[in-house]
């Protein structure tokens, strides 16, 4: 996978969590994902489709979902409810629609944000595309970025 | 004057309503669509002053909705504002050609969102 494909989405993202959010966030250092399917147990997912396809994924361990979305929406949840879930699908639509800016040379359309939940779930990502996961530290917990894209054929 | 917010999330609709609320917007006049098919019918029954529209929603999408709006002599000349992560020029140029009249990228914080709001009421 090139690497100007990862730079929109980690720009996008410091700027939603920190800018935005004022969350004191910080990105680590980029790795392949081994085992696609050690996500955290929220997982908001979007596909783009266009010059480019490929499927790009905000997870978050439960606490950290509920602590960053009571952030968003202004309004404290205490448990992973249908506003929370909304609330993930809406944090991963904003990175994927604004790192559009930052691809210049590809004209992309985005899909409907989904949000999947649980301890054993499989995303279908694009095949033999490696999946490259970069992790962000934050003052409300953990998550990552996992972004799997290729030039369209 | 009543404002039409149109999104299929519901947190972005209650943060968007939250904004009017804060600025004494009367609740009464609010109104609340989670696609463009549902905005259409809500639309022709009342009197929208202003609209806020996101882009991608399930069954009809935001620019759609605008077209179909706009296609309607009573909103013609009626304040569309989208607000869409959909942040390519290419994005901006769509709506604007489909008849929006202001185009805000998400995130954005309230006050600033409340200020490009203002401009449109009467």
């Amino acid at each position: 996978m090139k690497a100007k494909y990862i730079n929109p989405f980690i720009s996008a993202s410091m700027n939603l969590f920190k800018e935005y959010l004022g969350l004191d966030v910080e990105s680590g250092k980029p790795y392949v994902l081994v085992d696609p399917r050690s996500l955290d147990e929220v997982s908001g997912i979007i596909g783009l489709a266009g010059e480019t396809t490929g499927s790009v994924v905000l997870s978050f361990s439960r606490d950290t979902a509920i602590n960053i979305i009571s952030k968003f929406a202004g309004h404290q949840y205490q448990a992973l409810g249908s506003d929370v879930i909304d609330g993930v699908g809406e944090l991963i639509n904003i990175v994927a629609g604004n790192a559009k800016k930052d691809l210049l040379d590809y004209k992309i359309v985005i899909s409907l944000p989904g949000v999947i939940t649980g301890s054993d779930y499989r995303i279908h990502w694009p095949e033999n595309v490696p999946v490259i996961s970069v992790p962000f530290s934050s003052s409300s917990g953990n998550f990552t970025l996992n972004v799997s894209l290729r030039d369209a054929e | 004057m009543n404002f039409l917010i149109i999104d299929d999330s519901g947190v972005m609709r209650r943060i968007h309503k939250n904004i009017l609320l804060d600025h004494k917007i009367d609740e009464s006049n609010l109104f609340e669509a989670e696609n463009g098919e549902i905005a259409v019918t809500i639309a022709k029954e009342k009197n929208i002053g202003l609209f806020l529209v996101d882009w991608n929603m399930p069954k009809l999408d935001g620019l759609k909705f605008v077209q179909i709006i706009r296609a309607l002599p009573q909103y013609e000349d009626t304040p569309i504002i989208m607000i869409t992560s959909e942040a390519a020029k290419y994005n901006v140029v769509d709506a604007i050609s489909a008849g929006v009249t202001n185009y805000v990228v998400k995130p954005i914080k309230g006050d600033i969102l409340w200020e490009k709001i203002s401009r449109y009421i009467k």
